[in-house]
């Protein structure tokens, strides 16, 4: 299995069910470390220095969010911003690149909802292209993007399916 | 050994507990048997060290059993006491006069007088309070299904002595020369048998509107000494008046405990009792080995064992029916009978009076004397083989879920309400959390008491008063005291003494960071950190920085002061110091210049955290 970092953010982790379960998934496997952006910077004064030592060392790296108001939670957007920077890559020749990335996304609304002629009339990759183009420039290719719908209706079956489909996806060299 | 005062006599008994108890406690046992062995060691048959005086050591020992009785009531709120009211009426009653018929039937058989076996059965019929209690707090079982069974049941036992002194007298069928005085005498004939709802009613009263007004003028005093003084006059006081009404001293005891249970002078008087019942109970164990009898035995010793394990034998089955009954759980079942099976410490003022009374001779007075103390030294290894041998047999998946589990729970322990600690507190108490609050200062404690706060009035410096406030049990301490000094003294006792809590600490500045630091806290809170930077920080935005930037500064300065801190506290402990406070200062500046937007890796490596 790839070395793996999972970048987990959510603003209201104790009122999300179906978050809790799925986070299971990255229980108790080599070579996965869990990194929960809301408990480790309750403050949103990142370590920018630290953060960008860490995810050197890793291969791959998994974005975990809800969708809200059809983007990432703040924390995770500033993430981004203050740990992603042009003048590091320039500098330090490109430490981020060849690596590979996934999107989980869990997102209250329904799938149709989701689509070209529905509700909101665009696709879940489309939201998802502030981050994977910046993970882009940076060197990092998105392979995957897993949208789990109807978050707050799955049952522990629906759970458990998609808790299995996520750590099959991380063991996929 | 020819001027045996009571202080030769009672430095030969705590000599002797001091040197035995250790000995067994390597073994494993529990210390009840190094006191008794202790006392069998000096006693008439031993050393002959003990002289005449050994009665009175008993008799002045008995305190030792009503100061338990009293902390026992002090961990024990009204409510929870109502609560298990039927068990106490239902256990103690079915077992005491199912123990007496049983008991009575085969002295009975035996060819025993009638009268003589009738005492005895009663007698016998009692368990030691003292042994079981100490037993179960020591092997920390005392808030288990068997703690509270056993618990009823002694404390149904030490109620109904009041009546069993009545009726002696009537069996003994001849006017009894009364030693003292007995205030109920003046009462009306027809109020008599109402002696204990009467005791009991007056021991309410003076709970609530004299004992605590009292403590609290006291505190107000500020001396610690006084308050010592006046938590052992409370406690002598009300067994004494108890004794003077006629009821049991302990059972007094008891009740003024409960009635004081839910003021905020709970753990002070808890801490300023406790060096005092040790003491008084290591000194009545010992008392009891060292009135075995042993002449009395080697006359007739097939008598006496004989007897002793019927005994045994009777209340063990009786107090095993009677937790059946109760649908107690085979193995707290087991624990409780092993543990009652022993003839009570009343016993021996029963047997006494009885002789008053003409109702034993002598020689059967020794024997039952013998008997009684046997019987106490047996309950441990008794105790030591349900653990050893018989338990193991019932070992299920549900044994650590259900059994000698006692309820936990999550505890916090705040030192220090004042304007800190009560900001702290405050803010806990919005997200439901209860603390225990300490503080010892009376006018506080008692504005906080009329604003339903949680509080407690006591010096926590004491180290008693943190074992009473359950620092043993609880997971978090937090300091919040004006002295720092203080702060590190408990600090550093806590540590010590119980290392499973998790310490917040309240520090002034960084001189005081250090010390907590290199004590191993690390979650020290500055007065003057936090509050100084949010001072800072507005300065900056009044001199026309965006707000957003002295916020990010201020928090990145935080960052580097506390790792800064850090890392000077280390520097204390060495030698030769390599890295200065001015160098810290420097390096401090720079860091803060950079702001996240260098690049050069080569900088990051000391700067892990920022």
């Amino acid at each position: 299995m790839k070395k793996t970092l999972i970048i987990f953010a959510h603003p209201h982790f104790e009122y999300s069910h179906a978050n809790a379960e799925l986070v299971k998934a990255y229980d108790n496997l080599d070579n996965v470390d869990f990194k929960d952006l809301y408990e480790e910077y309750p403050d949103f004064h990142i370590a920018s220095f630290r953060e960008r030592k860490r995810i050197r060392e890793y291969e791959r790296l998994v974005f975990h969010f809800p969708l809200i108001w059809f983007t990432c939670p703040p924390l995770l957007k500033l993430w981004i911003d203050e740990v992603f920077d042009i003048k590091w890559m320039a500098e330090q020749n490109h430490p981020l690149q060849n690596k590979d990335a996934f999107i989980i996304v869990t997102l209250g609304g329904k799938e149709e909802n989701y689509s070209p002629d529905g509700l909101y009339t665009t696709t879940v990759p489309e939201l998802m292209k502030f981050l994977i183009l910046s993970l882009k420039v940076n060197g990092i290719q998105v392979k995957e993007i897993l949208a789990i719908h109807n978050a707050d209706e799955l049952t522990e079956v629906d759970l458990a399916k998609y808790t299995t489909e996520i750590r099959k996806t991380l063991r996929t060299p | 050994m020819s001027e045996n005062s009571l202080a030769m006599t009672a430095l030969i008994f705590l000599g002797a507990a001091i040197i035995m108890v250790p000995l067994v406690r390597k073994l494993g046992l529990s210390s009840v048997i190094g006191f008794i062995l202790g006392g069998i060691i000096i006693g008439p048959f031993g050393l002959k060290l003990t002289g005449k005086d050994s009665d009175d050591i008993m008799h002045a020992t008995e305190f030792g059993v009503i100061m338990l009785l009293f902390l026992v009531g002090l961990e024990f709120e009204p409510k929870k006491f109502w609560k298990i009211r039927k068990k106490i009426i239902g256990m103690g009653l079915s077992q005491m006069l199912i123990t007496i018929i049983v008991l009575f039937g085969i002295f009975y058989f035996a060819k025993w007088q009638t009268d003589q076996a009738l005492v005895t059965a009663i007698c016998f019929a009692l368990s030691s309070t003292a042994i079981v209690l100490q037993t179960l707090k020591e092997k920390n079982i005392f808030l288990t299904d068997a703690g509270e069974a056993s618990f009823s049941i002694l404390l149904f036992q030490d109620m109904s002595v009041i009546p069993i002194l009545a009726l002696l007298p009537v069996l003994a069928k001849r006017p009894e020369d009364n030693e003292h005085e007995i205030l109920l005498q003046y009462l009306p004939d027809w109020l008599q048998p109402f002696s204990i709802i009467i005791g009991v009613l007056i021991l309410i009263i003076l709970g609530r509107y004299v004992f605590v007004p009292f403590l609290r003028y006291v505190s107000r005093s500020g001396m610690n000494e006084l308050l010592t003084a006046s938590s052992l006059f409370l406690v002598i006081g009300v067994s004494e008046l108890m004794a003077s009404v006629g009821l049991s001293p302990a059972l007094g005891a008891f009740l003024a405990g409960v009635m004081l249970a839910t003021s905020e002078f709970r753990h002070e008087l808890e801490s300023q009792i406790e060096p005092f019942k040790g003491l008084l109970l290591a000194v009545f164990f010992v008392s009891v080995g060292a009135t075995i009898n042993f002449f009395v035995i080697l006359k007739d010793p097939m008598f006496i064992f004989t007897t002793t394990v019927i005994v045994l034998i009777v209340k063990f089955a009786v107090l095993f029916g009677v937790g059946k009954f109760f649908k107690l759980k085979l193995n707290q079942n087991l624990i409780v009978a092993f543990a009652l099976s022993q003839i009570g410490e009343f016993s021996f003022v029963l047997v006494n009076y009885s002789t008053k009374l003409y109702l034993l001779n002598p020689e059967l007075n020794a024997q039952l004397m013998a008997i009684t103390a046997i019987t106490m030294c047996v309950t441990p290894v008794l105790l030591i083989i349900n653990e050893k041998l018989i338990e193991p047999h019932f070992i299920t998946d549900t044994h650590d879920s259900e059994t000698i589990q006692p309820i936990k729970e999550r505890k916090i322990i705040i030192v220090g309400f004042g304007h800190f600690g009560s900001t702290v507190g405050r803010l806990l108490r919005v997200n439901g959390i209860q603390a225990t609050v300490l503080d010892n200062d009376a006018e506080r404690v008692n504005l906080l008491k009329s604003n339903h706060f949680k509080v407690y009035f006591g010096d926590a410096t004491k180290p008693g008063i943190l074992r009473s406030a359950g620092a043993e049990t609880a997971d978090l301490l937090i300091l919040c005291l004006d002295d720092p000094e203080k702060n590190k003294f408990i600090l550093e006792y806590a540590r010590k003494n119980y290392p499973q809590l998790k310490i917040f600490v309240r520090a002034k500045n960084r001189l005081d960071a250090y010390d907590f630091y290199n004590n191993g806290v690390d979650n020290i809170y500055r007065e003057t950190l936090g509050t100084a930077v949010d001072m800072a920080v507005d300065i900056l935005k009044a001199t026309g920085m965006r707000s957003y930037a002295a916020r990010r500064l201020g928090k990145r300065f935080m960052v580097i002061d506390k790792a800064m801190v850090k890392k000077l506290a280390k520097e204390q402990l060495k030698d030769k110091i390599t890295f200065t406070v001015k160098e810290s200062l420097e390096r401090e500046a720079e860091l803060l210049a950079e702001d996240s937007q260098s690049f050069d890796e080569s900088q990051w490596t000391d700067n892990e955290e920022i």
